[in-house]
């Protein structure tokens, strides 16, 4: 099928086009020139409507064993229905979506792709199987690297090259995209009835650091050349003080460097941006932490912003989910996986009134303004933060100064003290929004094809209701209505949603990287013999083969 | 005025709130209910009679197999001649429902406000949250003339619970705030209460996280509760 998007106005920051009149043409599912294009060609007209590149979500739980298990946990969610079924899949939940409200959610605010960006391996089968019950989206997920034994063993031995073994393994194994860290040691230390305070504490069991653990796999992912690097959610999170941690911990990046990319995306920074030694003078250290991150090239964060309201707490982060439990004293389930990893649930809302969440809120905003547009990615850790489905309230929050005092207001008066977004007078443009929810993201996933519209590109397109030389910032209800709907969302040459609701449903794909090529199992084939003698699974049957998946994409490494 | 036609065979779940009185009688007659799972006309089940425009439901006979009814009311009234089957009044914020027969389980669940009133008994999980959620009744007041089951007010936020007869184990559980009266005796109360007030006339059996003080009972000590468990005087 080809498509001719005509008289758009569109804003690629990535090719430099900030608002210019233009056709976008898209054949088999790329974007092409006019000549390729045939005769048999659908024509929309959109005149004088802003035309972007499909949204990329480079952080959010959307499938694998914690969303279900918080799935089983709140039958309430269930409640919440989304869209009955008119032809296609009914959609239920608040903030734990099911698998097809996911995918139709995605579609109607105009994101086309989204990133699993935790999975135990041993689970993987689980969660390819929920990443093919999304549907439209494309998708790939990072397995959890960060308490893995393996890793501790080969981060103590300092052997780059064995870690560089293990990590392609892994990914031929699980299908993976990339090397994801959860509080590197904290989850190894739990299982002890501890945790880890930095990154000098030394791991139980191992004789590593956390530091030892996350240089030795920057360099392996480095070395291997993968198309991401290394994605880390931060030692101490969720801890008044914590964002000490957190800038000590985006210095390790200075030690590499590649030019392509990040070597280190840190995620989810709001919840490690803390400043204060408890949670009666907590307040936010995210002018810091912006300034670092802007005075490096090398490092890149998203969000991480909560949302008022409901939402479901879930990371492999399990110490920070027993603390947090223990706080809120709401219903808490913990998983610890083998020698993997481990994971906590723990139901939330975020309450405008109370001081500790208003400071949360404030300080992801803060990061959203103050990071350079290249270096952040919207983002509210789905659903830690809340449902991914507040993006459009996020970038109307960005853009407009008047929406954030309307929202300030109804917050409490402790950030006046505890943070800096009062004083805060910027407001994003439609170039730098679209750089932080497509462009940026892309980059920083290594993901070519996506988050612009130049030839080539994958045909992911949208069109919203909103002239972007000439719109009113302080007419925020303006902007927040035009992003919820989408005159248009295109996937793959393919028209899914129109004004707002889904019309049409596609498959996505599920990409993931192979580095066998840079390198060779061969010096860890003894090692993970030896290690399947504690393991509940045998090797033979660890992992998902390439046929399982729905509608793979191998991305060769290198 | 609705009356059932003929003896249900399986469940009804008719979503029916006082406001609906007010519409024309075709209206009325078109309303659509589930009889098990088919999708029917409110008058396919039930004799309907319009008097009067007020916003008042009476229904009449057995409807002890009817669901729902009064489900997220907002105004008026209901009149029950008869039995009333599960959920009645959940979600309700406003309004009044007097049911003379007995109700089911689920009454008043998640209640946000108005009142009902049972002449006979009620089921189980009065005023209780659905599985899941965090938040019980949040206002109004319950009155159950006769007899109550087990789970009484589990997660009660709010409003006020009274039983003139006997009731069943677990009441209060988890509650937070609002107030439980029970004239006569009832089996287990007040586990993992965080607050709020249960006042029983007769005998009950405490779970042993209470410690006794002057005028009653306060805990439950392992959520670190201040609810009190008292004698009604």
């Amino acid at each position: 099928m080809t498509l001719h998007i005509k008289n758009g106005i569109v804003v690629d920051p990535k090719n430099g086009i900030a608002g210019e009149k233009m056709d976008i043409f898209i054949k088999d599912g790329k974007i092409v020139e006019e000549s390729e294009v045939g005769k048999e060609c659908k024509t929309i007209d959109v005149s004088g409507k802003l035309v972007v590149a499909g949204g990329v979500d480079l952080h959010a739980h959307i499938a694998g064993g914690k969303i279900n298990t918080g799935r089983a946990m709140r039958p309430e969610e269930m409640r919440f229905v989304r869209r009955k079924s008119n032809g296609l899949r009914a959609a239920v939940g608040r903030t734990l979506l099911t698998s097809p409200a996911i995918g139709y959610e995605y579609a109607k605010m105009g994101y086309t792709t989204a990133i699993e960006p935790a999975t135990p391996s041993i689970y993987v089968i689980h969660t390819h199987e929920e990443l093919d019950s999304i549907p439209i989206i494309d998708k790939a997920t990072l397995p959890l690297f960060g308490n893995w034994h393996p890793v501790f063993k080969y981060a103590a031995d300092k052997d780059v090259e064995k870690m560089k073994s293990f990590v392609a393994w892994v990914l031929e194994r699980t299908k993976g995209y990339g090397v994801k860290l959860v509080n590197p040691g904290g989850v190894e230390a739990w299982m002890y009835g501890g945790n880890v305070s930095g990154l000098d504490d030394t791991i139980p069991g191992f004789g590593v650091t956390p530091r030892e653990v996350i240089t030795t796999l920057i360099a392996a992912v480095e070395e291997l050349k993968l198309p991401h690097s290394v994605h880390l959610h931060c030692n101490n999170l969720g801890v008044p003080g914590n964002y000490e941690t957190t800038m000590e911990t985006i210095k390790l990046a200075k030690k590499f460097r590649n030019d392509n990319r990040q070597v280190l995306h840190v995620t989810h920074v709001q919840f490690n941006a803390y400043t204060g030694s408890s949670w009666r003078d907590m307040g936010s250290g995210a002018e810091e932490i912006a300034k670092l991150v802007n005075s490096m090239n090398n490092v890149t964060i998203d969000m991480g912003q909560p949302i008022f309201g409901h939402a479901t707490t879930m990371t492999a982060d399990s110490p920070f989910q027993f603390e947090l439990h223990k706080l809120v004293k709401a219903k808490w389930c913990n998983k610890d996986v083998e020698l993997e990893t481990g994971a906590g649930i723990v139901p939330l809302v975020y309450r405008p009134k109370s001081p500790v969440n208003a400071v949360q809120w404030a300080t992801g905003l803060e990061l959203g303004l103050l990071v350079d547009a290249d270096k952040i990615a919207v983002s509210t850790d789905y659903p830690n933060g809340g449902p991914f489905t507040a993006y459009p309230y996020i970038v109307t929050l960005l853009m407009s100064r008047k929406f954030r005092e309307e929202e300030m207001k109804k917050a409490h008066q402790y950030i006046e003290k505890a943070t800096a977004l009062p004083s805060i007078d910027k407001e994003r443009s439609i170039e730098e929004v679209i750089q932080m929810t497509r462009v940026t993201p892309a980059r920083v996933l290594g993901m070519e094809n996506k988050g612009h519209l130049g030839v080539g590109a994958d045909g992911d397109v949208v069109v919203y209701d909103i002239d972007p030389l000439n719109y009113d910032s302080s007419d925020y209800q303006a902007i927040l209505k035009a992003l919820e709907n989408p005159l248009y969302t295109i996937k793959g040459g393919e028209i899914v949603v129109k004004n707002g609701d889904v019309v049409g449903e596609v498959w996505g794909r599920t990409f993931w990287v192979d580095a066998s090529e840079q390198t060779t199992t061969e010096i860890i084939e003894a090692d993970l013999d030896e290690y399947f003698n504690y393991y509940t699974v045998k090797r033979c049957n660890y992992g998902v083969e390439e046929g399982w998946l729905h509608n793979p994409v191998r991305i060769t490494a290198g | 005025m609705i009356r059932p036609k003929v003896d249900f065979e399986v469940n009804v779940e008719a979503e029916i709130t006082p406001e609906l009185a007010t519409k024309p009688i075709e209206e009325i007659k078109q309303f659509k209910v589930y009889y098990g799972n088919h999708l029917v006309s409110l008058d396919e089940l039930f004799e309907v009679e319009k008097n009067g425009s007020e916003e008042v439901l009476v229904l009449e006979g057995d409807f002890s197999r009817v669901k729902w009814v009064g489900v997220g009311m907002q105004s008026g009234e209901i009149i029950v001649k008869g039995d009333i089957g599960a959920h009645c009044g959940a979600f309700m914020k406003d309004g009044r429902i007097i049911i003379e027969g007995n109700a089911d389980d689920w009454l008043g669940a998640e209640m946000e406000g108005g009142e009902i009133v049972v002449k006979g008994s009620a089921g189980n999980c009065v005023a209780c949250p659905y599985w899941g959620d965090l938040e019980g009744m949040k206002g109004g007041k319950i009155t159950i003339e006769g007899n109550a089951g087990n789970y009484i007010g589990e997660k009660m936020c709010g409003g006020e619970i009274e039983i003139k007869g006997n009731a069943g184990d677990f009441i209060g559980t988890e509650m937070k705030d609002g107030r439980i009266i029970i004239h006569g005796n009832c089996g287990y109360v007040g586990g993992d209460m965080k607050g709020g007030e249960i006042l029983i006339g007769g005998s009950f059996e405490l779970v042993p996280a209470f410690v006794k003080t002057e005028d009653g009972f306060v805990g439950d000590v392992n959520v670190s509760g201040q609810g009190k468990v008292k004698a009604l005087k």
